[in-house]
């Protein structure tokens, strides 16, 4: 076993009690991956769509089953693979979805490819007639009680995300506007974040997607300016439902859903029944407990001078360390 | 060009139009006019007899070709001759514009009042109002010029010729200094005069003065680069082009003005001009010379008087100074423009604090000298008064909002705003907010060393603080330093303001900021101990030289195969006239060689007669000697001599290469094959381009043990040379196949200290120096590197790791905070890391600072959370102890 697999189970133990009390839930992950048009394409979308897709079953725990992958005929004999990326195989399996899918289930819906168009008429370029914005908004209106990421990392994607946005919706869009055209490298590192241990940056043990955008978009500015290159691609997030796009989320202001959204979370959900000592219950408890009040300081950080906010900031992280401690203990796992 | 010399120029054009029926010798006289045969011209002309009933055309074409060729006194008769006969009227405006050329105003106005009798009464009656306009009536002109607008307006100038329609835009461009709008009638109605007639050259030119005084460059080259080509001996023309060039910083107007003064040596104009580029070489004798003939053909030109006072008031002669102030404010009391020529002769020589009180007095003399806010705004923001030059700016682009060079400052000054200031004792850094945390960690130390290396040496503070300006653009910084994008350096100093590209400007190429804040700070004491009078050469040699013996090696401009090649070839100036190799140089590469020569200068007074003696040349100069005076009274040698004693210093210094050293290019070289190079290079044993040629052929056939023997006799004969194909650059690879890492190393740190941005290698020898073990040379690699390129994290990581190897436990710290400055990704761990140096370097309180901030990005960081616990533990343990 390698080591990230180790650490991925590792937290899913220990988030699972994060979850006691919500709701089973699950996470069901449907990858589009489109026409390469080059094999050099074709090859990557290819080699991308598995990566993330072995990363959903081994990494975040989703069922084989929940993962559902549509690409060009070249990937048809990959593991994963559920069909050609026809605009009928997709909106098929999103409507059979919609009934499936139980409320409080997360929907990530990831596209991989060439993007083209604008506005309404956004689109993926995919076997046969694409599939544009206007069409995704309408299928994604079919979940109504279950929590929804559309990843759009097509070149040109930027158009997409005034018209998918809605409320409970993390949108992500590899570029900026129609207009960000050329090849998109951020799908690259937006797939590393997720299937590497390098984007954990709160040191949770989990990657949130808004940790894999931040990620995805540090490196791709990191890449442009190595190779002394404009950058033609800027990233954007939106998770308020205010159709309009966030290059930089900060997790307190903007971002705040996509910081709550982890795609191991529906498997966590579901392994929440497993919490049985009480004593590691209560520990967890009083360690959410001063998280929240670690959460709510920080709220009043502006208000407070500096060392008075660092006197109370380390009396809740003092608390909360050794509380971290004595679940490690408990949980017979070494610091 | 002076407007009265384009009034000129205008009557007597219009005068020769205004002929009556041509004859055919006439329109050949007229032929060689417009294409510049001048003397051709005046033969042809010569030979119509009076009783000709063209005679008074040909007067008129006479008068006119006397003028451009700067036979005034015979301009003159002719023009009064033919003005006393019959028909004569059509003389008196060409009469009145040749007399002010020779500063006679009182006789030229009575001639251009009789001229407005007769055919050339609107172009007379604009002569007048620019009499009254240069005289300080400028209420009265500007109701002059106002009539012209109903001239026009009348008939839309239908009914107008090219010479009125001329006449009119003239009298338009002068009422845009109270209203910019009308800047763009003017164009038109140039554009119209020209369309009406093609020929109208004098049209041409002042549209082309137009461009010019609104810094358009690319319209203005385009205009006179039209006059030129019907007419290369247009002198008018050839003095625009050289203006354009020296506005724009481009080499040629030297050659555009010797032309213009071989047709016209008396040129008031190109003469003056010609004085004010010797004022920007600090040759005043030589300036002195041409004011002194221009002001003998016009002892009333004013901005020629303007550049006379300014001579006096650089040379320190105050008496001569007031006496040509007085002459030239009893011509027009209002003359703003007297002042904003002083202030530009000022700022040219470094006088930034002169130039700002300059252009203060005139803007106080007539506030809608736009010129004078544009100068007094540019020199306050050199000064350091920020927002003192944007209002001054901001009031010049209300009054001129065409003037490029102010509105791209105004703009820039408005993203002031995305910038941080960082204090620190004797600075004020202002930096890019994104990479400020990151470069102020360098650059306060680095400025702190040089600040307290430079004031030891030279006995001289500057006031404080000294505020330095990081550009992350280079086109910023191109425009704070000239007003337009372009600059080729790096770096300006104005004394106690510095401006510089920061390493993030990938714009400016790869380059060594810190070699670079050192040169400018170099500038900036020994300006200030000399108040601003070491001339240019000297002060750019020191910065050089300073580079040279900075606390790390390699920086400053080194020696090259070109550089030699010049020195054989004649092609560096002596040392007497150093100051013409930065200003005007001769060929591309001459002012770059010109920082290495001025800095073997240093090298060679520091050698013979110690440094001292160079901080006594400054205070000479500080005293006003000129450069002749301090070598003199100083180094007790005249300088012709020691344009001598250098020459030989350098053949000495460079003896083993200098026979055999070529311009280097050795792309024909490279076509033979590797065994011929190796024949010719046995046979030239002492020829480094050959040794160097066969050894690289060699090594790429990977024939190494042949190769290496060829580098290092190269070596050996140029040990000095560190560009990128120097034989220490060559050697590195070869001695790493050979598994020799020590020689490797040798190569590598001999190559790193004779160039300043080979960042590979820099890189590649703190790797070798740590698979040697030697932990110190590494980590002084990747410390220079830092000099480079600052924003690599993995170079900090590494030089991290070293130094805590090391137990040097500050630089660990600093390069810790380094990372945190780039704004990591992974922030928290970073937050961590620079916690744990702190920890390990015992400033626990420091390091909680730090930890608190990673927990507080990631409260759950298990390390993190262990250190703080650890912190914690020990301060309360601490702090039981201490209770009683």
């Amino acid at each position: 076993m390698s080591a990230p697999t180790r650490r991925v189970r590792r937290c899913a133990a220990f988030v699972a009690l994060l979850a006691a009390s919500s709701l089973p839930a699950q996470t069901h992950l449907i990858i589009v991956s489109g026409l390469g048009g080059e094999r050099k394409y074709s090859d990557e979308f290819r080699a991308l769509s598995q990566s993330l897709a072995d990363a959903a079953v081994k990494r975040f725990a989703i069922a084989k089953t929940d993962v559902l992958w549509f690409g060009e005929d070249s990937a048809s004999k990959q593991p994963y693979f559920s069909g050609q990326s026809t605009k009928a195989n997709v909106e098929r399996a999103l409507t059979q979805l919609a009934t499936k899918a139980g409320p409080g289930d997360q929907i990530v819906l990831v596209l991989i490819g060439h993007g083209s168009g604008d506005g309404e008429n956004s689109k993926i370029s995919i076997p046969g007639p694409d599939l544009s914005a206007a069409d995704f908004a309408r299928l994604l209106g079919q979940f109504r009680s279950q929590q929804l990421a559309f990843i759009d990392m097509t070149s040109a994607s930027g158009d997409m995300l005034p018209i998918v946005s809605a409320p409970n919706r993390v949108v992500i869009t590899a570029t900026k506007s129609s207009f960000e055209r050329n090849e998109s490298h951020f799908a690259q590192f937006f797939i590393d974040a997720l299937t590497k241990d390098v984007a954990d940056t709160d040191k949770d043990g989990r990657i949130s997607l808004l940790e894999a955008f931040t990620y995805a978009t540090a490196e791709t500015k990191r890449l442009y300016e190595a190779d002394s290159r404009l950058q033609t691609e800027h990233a954007q997030l939106d998770d308020a439902g205010g159709k309009t796009g966030v290059a930089a989320p900060d997790g307190r202001t903007t971002g705040l859903l996509a910081r709550r959204f982890f795609l191991d979370g529906g498997r966590v959900a579901s392994l929440a029944g497993g919490a049985s000592d009480p004593q590691l219950a209560g520990l967890y408890k009083e360690k959410f407990a001063l998280e929240d009040q670690i959460n709510q300081l920080r709220g009043k950080k502006s208000s407070m001078t500096e060392d008075a906010y660092d006197d109370a900031l380390e009396a809740l992280l003092v608390q909360l360390a050794r509380k971290a401690k004595s679940i490690r203990e408990l949980e017979g796992r070494k610091s | 060009m002076s407007r009265r010399d384009q009034l000129l120029a205008t009557a007597l054009e219009c005068a020769s139009l205004a002929a009556m029926a041509p004859l055919s010798a006439q329109d050949e006289a007229r032929e060689a006019l417009r294409t510049g045969k001048y003397q051709q011209a005046i033969a042809l002309l010569q030979k119509v007899p009076a009783s000709d009933s063209d005679w008074i055309a040909a007067q008129r074409d006479l008068a006119r070709a006397y003028a451009t060729i700067g036979k005034y006194d015979e301009a003159e008769n002719t023009a009064r001759r033919a003005a006393g006969t019959k028909d004569g009227v059509l003389l008196w405006n060409p009469l009145g514009e040749i007399l002010m050329l020779r500063g006679k105003r009182e006789a030229a106005e009575s001639a251009f009042v009789r001229a407005e009798r007769g055919p050339d009464s609107l172009m007379a009656a604009l002569n007048v109002a620019v009499l009254h306009y240069d005289r300080g009536e400028r209420d009265r002109a500007m109701k002059e010029f106002d009539r012209f607008i109903d001239v026009y307006n009348r008939t839309a100038g239908a009914n107008l010729t090219s010479e009125e329609l001329e006449a009119v835009a003239t009298a338009v461009e002068y009422l845009g200094a109270s209203d910019p709008q009308l800047f763009k009638d003017a164009l038109k109605a140039y554009d119209r005069a020209i369309a009406e007639d093609p020929a109208n050259d004098d049209a041409k030119v002042r549209l082309g003065e137009l461009f010019l005084s609104k810094y358009n460059f690319e319209e203005a080259q385009k205009t006179f680069g039209d006059v030129l080509e019907s007419n290369p001996s247009d002198p008018r023309a050839l003095l625009g082009a050289a203006r354009r060039l020296e506005a724009d910083g481009q080499p040629g107007a030297d050659s555009l003005l010797r032309a213009a003064l071989a047709i016209n040596p008396e040129y008031v104009d190109a003469r003056t001009l010609h004085a004010e580029m010797l004022i920007s070489l600090e040759d005043y004798a030589g300036a002195q010379l041409d004011i002194d003939r221009a002001l003998k053909v016009n002892p009333n030109a004013e901005h020629t008087l303007a550049v006379a006072a300014g001579i006096k008031f650089l040379t320190h002669e105050q008496a001569g100074f007031e006496t040509l102030r007085a002459r030239a404010l009893a011509l027009d009391a209002h003359d703003a423009e007297f002042y904003a020529t002083l202030a530009d002769l000022a700022a040219d020589v470094r006088l930034y604090r002169a130039a700002a009180d300059f252009a203060k007095q005139g803007v106080t003399a007539d506030a809608k000298d736009w010129r004078a806010w544009n100068l007094l705004g540019m020199n306050q923001l050199r000064l350091g008064q920020i927002d003192e030059g944007k209002k001054s700016l901001e009031t010049s682009f209300t009054g001129d909002p065409y003037n490029v060079w102010v509105k791209n400052t105004l703009d820039l000054l408005d993203t002031y705003k995305n910038y941080a200031i960082v204090p620190s004792e004797h600075f004020r850094f202002m930096i890019e907010k994104d990479e400020s945390p990151i470069l102020s960690i360098y650059l306060k130390d680095l400025a702190e060393q040089a600040y307290a290396t430079f004031s030891k040496k030279y006995g001289y503070v500057p006031p404080p603080p000294v505020r330095i300006e990081v550009y992350r653009s280079h086109a910023d910084f191109s425009v704070r330093t000239v007003g337009l994008a372009g600059l080729g350096a790096l770096g300006v100093s104005f004394g106690t303001t510095l401006a510089f590209d920061s390493p993030a400007a990938k714009d400016a190429g790869p380059f060594n900021w810190g070699s670079t804040v050192w040169h400018e700070l170099a500038h900036t004491f020994t300006l200030g101990l000399t108040d601003n009078r070491v001339p240019r050469w000297l002060s750019e040699g020191l910065s050089v030289y300073e580079e040279h013996h900075a606390f790390t090696p390699g920086w400053g401009f080194n020696v090259s195969p070109g550089f030699l090649a010049a020195f054989k070839a004649g092609k560096l100036v002596p040392v007497s006239r150093m100051n013409d190799g930065f200003m005007h140089p001769a060929y591309p590469e001459q002012v770059q060689f010109s920082y290495y020569q001025a800095s073997l200068v240093c090298e060679l007074i520091a050698r013979d007669y110690g440094e001292p003696a160079i901080v006594r040349m400054l205070h000479a100069y500080k005293d006003g000697m000129t450069t002749e005076q301090v070598f003199q009274r100083v180094l007790n040698t005249d300088i012709k001599a020691f344009d001598k004693k250098f020459d030989d210093y350098v053949r000495t210094r460079f003896a083993s290469v200098l026979p055999s050293v070529t311009a280097h290019d050795t792309s024909t070289g490279r076509a033979a094959s590797a065994d011929a190079l190796e024949r010719d290079a046995r046979a030239k044993p002492n020829d480094f381009g050959a040794q160097l040629l066969a050894g690289e052929a060699l090594a790429e056939r990977g024939d190494v043990d042949r190769a290496i023997p060829l580098l290092e006799r190269a070596r050996d004969i140029f040990p000095e040379y560190g560009g990128k194909d120097s034989p220490y650059a060559l050697l590195a690879p070869l001695y790493e196949k050979k598994g020799d890492l020590r020689k490797q190393a040798d190569a590598l740190t001999k190559l790193t200290s004779l160039t300043e941005t080979n960042l590979p290698a820099l890189i590649e020898l703190a790797m070798v120096q740590e698979k040697l073990g030697d932990l110190k040379a590494a980590a002084d690699a990747l410390d220079r590197a830092m000099y480079i390129n600052p924003f690599d994290a993995n170079l900090h990581k590494q030089l991290a790791d070293i130094s805590r190897g090391l137990g040097d436990r500050q630089r660990a710290i600093r390069e810790r905070a380094a990372i945190v400055a780039l704004g990591p990704v992974d922030k928290a761990d970073a937050l961590y890391q620079l916690a744990m140096a702190q920890h390990e370097a015992g400033e626990d309180a420091q390091a909680r600072k730090s930890v608190l901030r990673a927990l507080e990005d990631a409260p759950n960081y298990e390390k993190a959370q262990t250190l703080l616990l650890e912190l914690y533990d020990a301060r309360m343990k601490d702090s039981v102890r201490k209770t009683p």
